[in-house]
């Protein structure tokens, strides 16, 4: 399908050079604009099905993602000790805390079940990475149910999920995804593993002083692995760590459970409030061609300072229910304050310079409410942010993810002034 | 970071995908309830597309999402699929070893089965377990994201009203 091609082309061309705060070439601003316009159009109910299959596999980007993972599976599992979590409370804020490497390792987990259940085909890289991880095939090879159901070949058990064709390659590749923190130092070998993938049973070697019964290594294979889970759970749950027995562990989890949904359920009745339309701007949000979602660490200061352009461009979309496409815009950005203020604003859209004025006079209308720490800072990333041209959709995105993944404490102490009140 | 990152722009992208259809295939005008439900809907979807249909929780969700949306054929057979591939996993989680469970968490656990879409499926505690912390992250990115719209649409409507009032 149309979607799946332009996805799958787009995404496989930024997937080896992505890096988060890039800066780089990028763009195809228009090609996200003729994604969006033509969204609407070929909405039939094809494209539901489009939408599920649509992540994109590239045996490129797959190796690029497992070199990538791959050394950083070491790094984890060396500094997998002595992380700590930030601990902060959970019942007063609606901040998480980020702990940017446990939801990195356990959205890595997910992240690669997802590349390798896409059907992807290189299998050279993960080789060198499974010994490694191969002290997790012990309990791996057990039970593997999961997000590997359509290539995972280790499911010794089950005898259903054969149909699937697939390569031995893939089988490695989805060992691959494991907590890295569980390095356990069993010694099961790669050929071993490579067995269990015909024969029924499977091979575990037992430590030294154990108990060799069958009965008893399943039961520690599945304790083991159960409390490791555990532990990542606990981490990734805030708060979790000061608490011993599985059932408060368990009952935090369920509180983040249900708080999370809560949440969603607030935010989706605010986001209907504001706006009567459904699919409210988050394209227009999104193909800002400024970038000014720059640099996490002015946080809430770019939105307020991309927006304001938005705002403009937001009107009259608005109510022809179409996308107007982003000018490309360069802003050579000389000073900012007292020539600002006396520009008009009343010139046509098209025209970059009374984009610019328009946008810094609402720079200057928002900002005047803040404190006049904050506004230095915006002037400041305002200045900064001045030079990016028209970004491609993923790297805009990425931005825009760069950004909220930053601790809300920043992004909290800007809402106060978006509640800012109207200027006469 | 890279990953949670990753898992927020599928999450993004799916999501301008699925406002996109429910906008076109749902009459208007509609009250703020039903805005709402839509772009829960909506979003929910999203997470589970992002999660492109591997884990139990991302089907089930679709499945669950399909029945609120009548008219759309596409997600009847997108509940098919689902439905069956949730029967494959049944059968395929009967064998575990024997783990002794005590009350309480037995208890919690039935509570977490009935949390996660699709728990109830599930008879293995460490997959649900598995199953949780994926979910989790998910449904982070989804918090996240969603947040930051949300104050992202508020400045924008206070500069808009802003100039209106000019």
């Amino acid at each position: 399908m149309d979607l799946t091609g332009g996805f799958g082309a787009r995404s496989s061309g930024v997937g080896p050079g992505r890096e988060p705060i890039g800066l780089e070439s990028l763009h195809l601003g228009d090609e996200f604009r003729q994604l969006v316009t033509t969204l609407p159009p070929e909405n039939a109910g094809g494209s539901f099905t489009a939408l599920l299959e649509l992540p994109p596999t590239q045996a490129v980007e797959l190796l690029h993602f497992t070199d990538s993972s791959s050394s950083q599976a070491a790094a984890v599992t060396g500094i997998g000790g002595e992380i700590a979590p930030p601990l902060h409370s959970f019942g007063g804020t609606l901040a998480f805390p980020s702990n940017s490497v446990l939801m990195e390792r356990a959205a890595r987990f997910s992240v690669i079940a997802t590349e390798q259940q896409n059907g992807n085909i290189s299998g050279e890289t993960p080789t060198s990475s499974v010994p490694s991880n191969s002290s997790a095939n012990l309990d791996r090879v057990k039970t593997e149910p999961g997000e590997t159901d359509s290539s995972q070949r280790l499911i010794s058990d089950s005898a259903i999920e054969n149909q699937i064709p697939c390569p031995n390659q893939n089988n490695r590749n989805g060992k691959r995804k494991d907590f890295e923190k569980k390095g356990k130092s069993s010694t099961k070998k790669n050929k071993s593993s490579e067995e269990n993938e015909k024969l029924p049973y499977v091979h575990v070697r037992a430590r030294r002083g154990q108990a060799t019964d069958s009965h008893s290594l399943a039961e520690r294979a599945r304790r083991e692995k159960i409390n490791a889970r555990m532990k990542l759970l606990q981490e990734l749950v805030p708060g979790c760590d000061k608490i011993q027995g599985t059932a408060l562990v368990l009952d935090e989890i369920i509180n983040h459970v249900q708080s999370l949904q809560r949440q969603v359920e607030m935010l989706s009745m605010r986001l209907a409030a504001v706006n009567p339309r459904i699919d409210f701007n988050l394209d227009t949000i999104l193909a800002s061609e400024n970038g000014s979602l720059m640099d996490g660490s002015f946080n809430g200061t770019p939105m307020q300072l991309a927006w304001p352009h938005q705002a403009i461009e937001t009107e009259q979309s608005f109510h022809h229910r179409q996308l107007p496409p982003p000018p490309t815009q360069q802003w050579p950005f000389d000073g900012l304050n007292q020539p600002v203020w006396g520009r008009e604003e009343d010139q046509a859209d098209g025209n970059d310079n009374s984009n610019l004025m328009a946008v810094s006079e609402n720079v200057m209308v928002a900002s005047a409410n803040l404190h006049p720490n904050q506004v230095k800072m915006e002037l400041i990333s305002y200045k900064i942010h001045i030079r990016f041209e028209a970004m491609e959709l993923d790297d805009q995105i990425n931005i825009f993810c760069v950004e909220t993944s930053n601790p809300s404490a920043v992004t909290k102490s800007e809402y106060p002034s978006c509640r800012c009140p109207r200027l006469e | 970071m890279n990953t949670y990152n990753m898992v927020k722009q599928r999450f993004i992208k799916k999501w301008i995908n699925t406002l996109h259809m429910l906008d076109s295939s749902i009459e208007h005008p509609l009250n703020v309830t039903e805005r709402k439900n839509a772009i829960r809907l909506s979003s929910d979807l999203a997470i589970a597309a992002a999660r492109s249909g591997a884990t139990v929780w991302s089907r089930a969700l679709i499945s669950r999402s399909g029945n609120k949306t009548t008219n759309k054929p596409m997600a009847r057979r997108i509940l098919k699929k689902a439905r069956n591939r949730i029967k494959n996993r049944c059968s395929t989680l009967r064998r575990n070893g024997n783990f002794t469970a005590k009350v309480g968490v037995r208890k919690r656990t039935e509570l977490l089965k009935s949390l996660v879409p699709g728990g109830e499926l599930i008879d293995d505690k460490d997959y649900l377990i598995r199953e949780t912390l994926d979910y989790i992250v998910y449904l982070r990115a989804q918090v996240d994201v969603m947040r930051t719209v949300a104050a992202v649409d508020l400045v924008t409507g206070n500069l808009t009203n802003d100039r209106r009032n000019k």
